[in-house]
């Protein structure tokens, strides 16, 4: 049974976790598709709905 | 029993030098080779997981794919091979729901999948799919939210077998203290139509209390694959039981009947339902014992525009929902890079096939 330190720790560990795939996880497919499309496409054509 | 072309037979190279152990091993692992061998004659088919227990009939009723108010989805292809594709939805005017915003991205390769999906509110959902050697397949779904409770994760683990499929999956676990739901099923073809399968959920919300509840399940597919009956069961009183049927190419028929009778609680719901698919359109109608009729059209203008309207009364309860939708698909390829890709697709194919 881990010590109560070590359950805080891993606590806060997920907690960042969490909160940095909240906001990294779109981005990073974004960049995956981007940079490994073939052809690359505009930006534009990336972020408008219409373009 | 013993076939003339069996894979490993240690008696004549291994001579008794090394007694014991490694022998029982070898006799053990040969005993094994054989059993895989015996099964491997009886060809029996893979039985499917058994989440998709019953995809043909949730393929046809249309309970998944009803919607009221209004909504658009532009998806828009910047690359076919990878595939990656972004999505922007808009919904509107539902009775049931808030207007929403929800921008998705998909990339996809032979092996890996990753999609993700953020709405007008910040949730972020995401979900990975690995696929490795063998019939493995991790996977990874997690939602991600600010509002608290309102954060899951859930990682499985699929094996596709010859003729059978075993699945572990982990929802919100907690690694100090263990809690959260852990699932288990395994379904395994009998015959060639039969496979019969369970599922054990155990849940531990808090660590001094858990739940194990079990599912039995069973599958028949006609030899013809034309139709397929479906059953599970919970000993706490729950049953359930499908029935699909393709009547011709164009036509798909699916039934549905729920019972639940434990003590607290006695119901039963059955489900009628019928896809058509035509040229440039899919059809669904349902009917069920609550007193709904619903319909879904999918109507195809072009390839890349299509149009659709989905209606459903409820006679008890005297109340009709509407919905209009649009589904806009563009790519950011041009026409002539369009065909390139497609020549270097097959190019690859047909330098692939002679090796």
């Amino acid at each position: 049974m881990p010590s109560e330190d070590t359950k805080e720790r891993i606590a806060k560990v997920v907690d960042v976790g969490k909160t940095i795939l909240h906001y990294a996880w779109i981005p990073m497919i974004i960049y995956v598709g981007f940079t490994r499309s073939n052809p690359q496409p505009s930006l534009i054509k990336l972020i408008s709905p219409l373009a | 029993m013993a076939s003339p072309d069996a894979p490993i037979n240690p008696y004549p190279s291994f001579p008794p030098a090394v007694p014991s152990s490694p022998t029982s091993s070898n006799l053990f692992s040969s005993y094994i080779n054989r059993f895989s061998k015996w099964r491997a004659d009886l060809g029996l088919p893979n039985p499917g997981s058994v989440e998709n227990l019953q995809k043909e009939v949730k393929a046809t009723h249309l309970t998944n794919y009803a919607f009221d108010g209004g909504r658009a989805d532009l998806t828009k292809s910047m690359s076919m091979n990878p595939l990656f594709q972004v999505t922007h939805s808009f919904a509107l005017g539902s009775q049931t729901m808030q207007p929403s915003y929800n921008f998705g991205a998909i990339y996809a390769t032979e092996h890996v999948f990753l999609q993700g999906g953020v709405d007008h509110d910040g949730n972020v959902s995401a979900r990975v799919n690995q696929g490795w050697a063998n019939g493995l397949v991790s996977k990874a779904q997690a939602q991600l939210s600010q509002t608290p409770g309102h954060t899951m994760l859930q990682l499985e683990q699929d094996y596709t077998g010859q003729d059978f499929n075993v699945n572990v999956k982990a929802v919100n676990p907690w690694p100090t203290d263990f809690t959260g739901v852990y699932i288990g099923s395994y379904l395994q073809s009998l015959t060639k139509n039969l496979a019969c399968g369970t599922e054990w959920v155990y849940q531990r919300p808090t660590p001094s209390t858990s739940e194990m509840v079990a599912t039995y399940l069973a599958k028949y597919t006609s030899s013809d694959k034309s139709w397929i009956a479906t059953a599970q069961l919970q000993p706490a009183g729950i049953v359930q039981a499908t029935y699909w049927h393709k009547l011709s190419e164009k036509v798909d028929f699916a039934a549905d009947l729920q019972l639940v009778a434990t003590p607290v609680r006695r119901d039963a719901v059955a489900t009628l339902g019928a896809k058509y698919d035509l040229r440039l359109s899919t059809f669904r109608a349902q009917l069920d014992s609550t007193g709904k009729v619903s319909a879904l059209l999918e109507q195809r203008f072009t390839p890349t525009f299509a149009f659709l309207v989905a209606g459903e009364i409820d006679h008890f309860k005297n109340s009709a929902k509407v919905g209009v939708g649009v589904m806009i698909e563009s790519s950011a390829l041009s026409q002539e890079e369009m065909e390139m890709q497609m020549q270097q697709m097959q190019m690859q194919q047909t330098l692939q096939t002679p090796q």
